[in-house]
């Protein structure tokens, strides 16, 4: 009564999902203090128990897991539709300028003195501001042309990041160390206070993805085909913009600048579920959720008590895997394929 | 159903005006194949009948509905264009990929395909004699193979119109014939069909009328034997032909081969 596919289908995204939620849960077991898995799972089922162990989980833990997960989900769609829109596998969410807009607003704030809990929300704006310009700049007709698209992305980031390496040049150490953390992605410090100002624009951006996906999907086949079967392929590109923009935005704002996360995770994704546009949305953020929380929960118990930089410890992980699995010799597997 | 009706049509690219005053009619179930030199504006025309493309002038009528006043909905529901730049996906099937043909067939944010749409794209597959290859990898494919999914795909659209360029460019004899035939059984009312050719004797053997497009206008727009007449396509591309009938099919030939480079001289 169930065709094999649809069971194939249906046994890999519970494995996906299984993994996922086993991978939060490990998040949750690492940290400063000395908790059992035994004592963090009796917290989560007693979230108002009076006592360390609750507080620890409810207001350290959980939080910074979640805030991984979001940001792992968020970088991971946004890489997806990214890749997708352009058929490019090399773009990652950064390519519209997003992080390297609110790096230079962000280290200009912390270089004029402007109080901290103003800077994230300086930071998202100009992400934002730097994307609307690129995509502006990129316009052609009704719509967008990728070439051009790539090419604004590129030389506005370029800009910005000299204005960070000019002002990093011009500072003190404390400052210097401030926007060091920010540009390599870090979740220390943030609580859910910090989630609930980014979730709406990460929310927002996560409908517009899903809306974008059908067409996504039948762009696969190239504009001239996905046009013939009646996609709106400006809509689709405005769409997919604007979704990528608010996913990476939010993302950046909460824990800086978390590098390949964007790049690597949709290409798992494709490897395990093909590339149908729809499958891969899902399977990617899936993938995005388990891998973020699981990396800061080693960046965290490497070498305590310092944290490892969580974009660096990314691609410290990330590269030789991105690498094993795409660059052997033996491996005819095209990097767009399977 | 399936009539196409030109009135005046002119095609601008950039600066240069492609085609001017282009007026002509294809009745339903007509298979029509545009022939013309390279740059003659072919692969915009084609794009033009399906809506792709705005006239500068003139009117493209489909069935007495003028195709820019479509949606890009409705545009799909009656016209299909299968271009040289469709870019073929790996990790999908061969189902997945005709079953793209039924975009227009659900709101556009609608996610899932319906047991329709799969029923549609079976039935597509089935015409192009591919069916046993519905759960194939598509990257495992031939070009030939390749060119009949594409085609399944436009058939799985349920257009009244489908528009193909050069369908027979990539393949060999054989596989272009096979083409040629299924393009040919295909264009029967309701659906009329528009195909780009390059090879002059392809569109003699299949078309009901051919456009020889050249001089930047609409040279004839007639059955084969009228409009593969030497003197309309020395003008069209430039050289002569000869026009020979071999097996009771006409067959035209470039004359006079001359290699602009002389061959290199042997055993020296």
């Amino acid at each position: 009564m169930f065709d094999p596919r649809t069971l194939r289908y249906a046994a890999t995204y519970a494995a996906l999902v299984a993994a996922t939620a086993a991978a939060l849960l490990i998040g949750l077991f690492f940290g400063g203090s000395a908790l059992s898995p035994a004592d963090v799972l009796w917290a989560l089922a007693h979230p108002h128990a009076a006592n360390d162990a609750s507080a620890i989980v409810w207001t350290l833990r959980l939080p910074r897991v979640a805030i991984g997960a979001f940001v792992g989900v968020a970088l991971a769609i946004s890489g997806m539709l990214l890749q997708g829109l352009l058929r490019n596998p090399l773009v990652d969410p950064f390519l519209t300028g997003v992080s390297a807009g609110a790096g230079a607003a962000i280290a200009l704030s912390i270089a004029a003195g402007i109080a901290a809990p103003f800077v994230p929300g300086l930071g998202f704006a100009a992400g934002l501001a730097t994307a609307f310009l690129v995509a502006a700049l990129a316009r052609r007709g009704t719509g967008i042309d990728a070439e051009r698209l790539i090419l604004a992305g590129v030389s506005l980031t370029a800009l910005f990041s000299s204005i960070v390496a000019l002002v990093l040049l011009r500072l003190g150490r404390t400052a210097v160390g401030q926007i060091l953390a920010w540009l390599t992605g870090s979740l220390a410090a943030r609580g859910w206070s910090d989630l609930a100002y980014a979730a709406p624009y990460g929310i927002a951006g996560l409908v517009l993805a899903l809306l974008a996906a059908p067409s996504l999907n039948a762009l696969r086949l190239g504009p001239g085909v996905a046009r013939a079967v009646g996609v709106d392929v400006a809509r689709t590109q405005w769409l997919v913009l604007g979704g990528a923009t608010l996913l990476a935005a939010s993302a950046v704002t909460l824990a800086g600048v978390v590098g390949f996360v964007g790049l690597i995770v949709p290409h798992l994704a494709r490897r395990i579920v093909g590339t149908d546009a729809r499958g891969t949305l899902a399977a990617s953020a899936l993938i995005g959720a388990a891998l973020v929380p699981l990396a800061d929960a080693l960046a965290r118990s490497l070498a305590p008590p310092t944290e490892i930089p969580l974009g660096v410890l990314l691609a410290f992980i990330g590269v030789p895997t991105f690498l094993y699995l795409y660059l052997r010799p033996t491996n005819a597997t095209r990097l767009w394929g399977t | 159903m399936g009539h196409v009706k030109l009135e005046g049509v002119r095609l601008i690219a950039g600066e240069r005006t492609l085609l001017d005053a282009v007026s002509f009619e294809a009745l339903p179930g007509e298979l029509i194949a545009i022939v013309g030199p390279n740059g003659a504006g072919k692969t915009t025309l084609l794009r033009a009948l399906a809506g792709f493309f705005a006239p500068a002038a003139g009117d493209i009528w489909l069935d007495g509905i003028a195709v820019r006043a479509l949606t890009a909905r409705q545009r799909a529901r009656a016209v299909t264009l299968i271009g040289s730049d469709v870019e073929e996906p790996h990790g999908t099937s061969v189902r997945e990929v005709v079953a793209t043909g039924r975009f227009s067939y659900r709101p556009w944010w609608d996610w899932s395909e319906t047991p329709e749409d799969f029923a549609a794209a079976g039935l597509a597959l089935a015409r192009v004699g591919m069916e046993e290859f519905a759960e194939r990898p598509f990257e495992t494919l031939s070009s030939g193979e390749r060119q009949r999914v594409w085609l399944a795909l436009a058939l799985a659209q349920d257009a009244r119109l489908v528009l193909l360029d050069e369908p027979t460019s990539h393949l060999d004899p054989r596989h272009a014939l096979d083409m040629l035939c299924l393009m040919r059984g295909i264009a029967s009312s309701p659906v009329s069909s528009f195909v780009v050719l390059h090879d002059l004797n392809e569109a003699a053997a299949v078309a009901d009328r051919i456009a020889v497009l050249g001089e930047g206008r609409l040279l004839r727009f007639a059955p084969p034997d009228d409009a593969l007449d030497p003197q309309i396509l020395e003008r069209a591309f430039g050289i002569a032909f000869d026009r020979v009938t071999a097996g009771g099919a006409i067959r035209v030939i470039p004359r006079g081969y001359r290699p602009a480079v002389p061959p290199l001289a042997r055993g020296t």
